[in-house]
């Protein structure tokens, strides 16, 4: 699974620790899933769209792994 | 997020530090008058069963609370890595207890092995990943 988390924060201008505070997850978290190396649950993916104000499909995508 | 089963953060630091203390204690048994070697009187609650049930106790229940105490944020990413370290420890848990079982016969050190093991490979394991995850963090906020 692809994410553009790096771009929507660019975009609102917030940091990784922002993000994590606002969704209440390790600054950890958010950079193990910006780099692919973790699949957020379907909760944390509502939870960070629900910080960009998009719908899921347009942060997270499928890969053609998936 | 909530979590079960698992001890206050504090927790992990009163494990190490039991864990610690049994350490000197099992190194120096000669000198608190503990001899090991000393021929074996065989039956529960003799002196030499008291101090190897104290003394595995301490470490076991020190190795316990390190390995299951919470991080200082728990998130699914946590939790997710926590189930990796332990599918991990027990795998190379079997994988040692059957070799040492078809290789030797002196099943008093395999349940040693079997008691240590599991827990030691847990720690280090999660505990390394951890570690690698900071290290990434760091190098990606700052990527001088």
């Amino acid at each position: 699974m692809k994410n553009n988390i790096r771009v929507e924060r660019a975009i609102k201008n917030i940091t990784q620790a922002d993000l994590a505070d606002l969704i209440g997850v390790s600054r950890q978290t958010i950079n193990t899933i910006e780099s692919n190396r973790y699949v957020p649950s379907t909760v944390l993916a509502l939870k960070i769209a629900r910080v960009f104000d998009k719908p899921v499909e347009q942060i997270f995508m499928l890969d053609d792994t998936d | 997020m909530k979590t079960r089963f698992l001890f206050p953060y504090w927790c992990r630091f009163l494990g190490y530090a039991l864990f610690i203390v049994h350490i000197p204690i099992v190194m120096f048994r000669k000198n608190i008058g503990f001899d090991t070697n000393a021929p074996l009187d065989h039956g529960l609650f003799t002196g030499h069963h008291l101090f190897f049930m104290a003394t595995t106790l301490l470490m076991a229940v020190g190795l316990f609370l390190a390995a299951f105490s919470k991080e200082k944020i728990e998130d699914e990413q946590i939790s997710q890595l926590r189930l990796d370290s332990l599918q991990w420890a027990i795998y190379v848990n079997y994988l040692l207890l059957i070799v040492s079982l078809i290789f030797t016969t002196d099943t008093e050190h395999i349940l040693f092995l079997n008691l240590l093991v599991p827990l030691v490979f847990f720690i280090v394991r999660f505990q390394w990943k951890i570690f690698q995850n900071n290290r990434l963090l760091r190098k990606d906020e700052n990527p001088s």
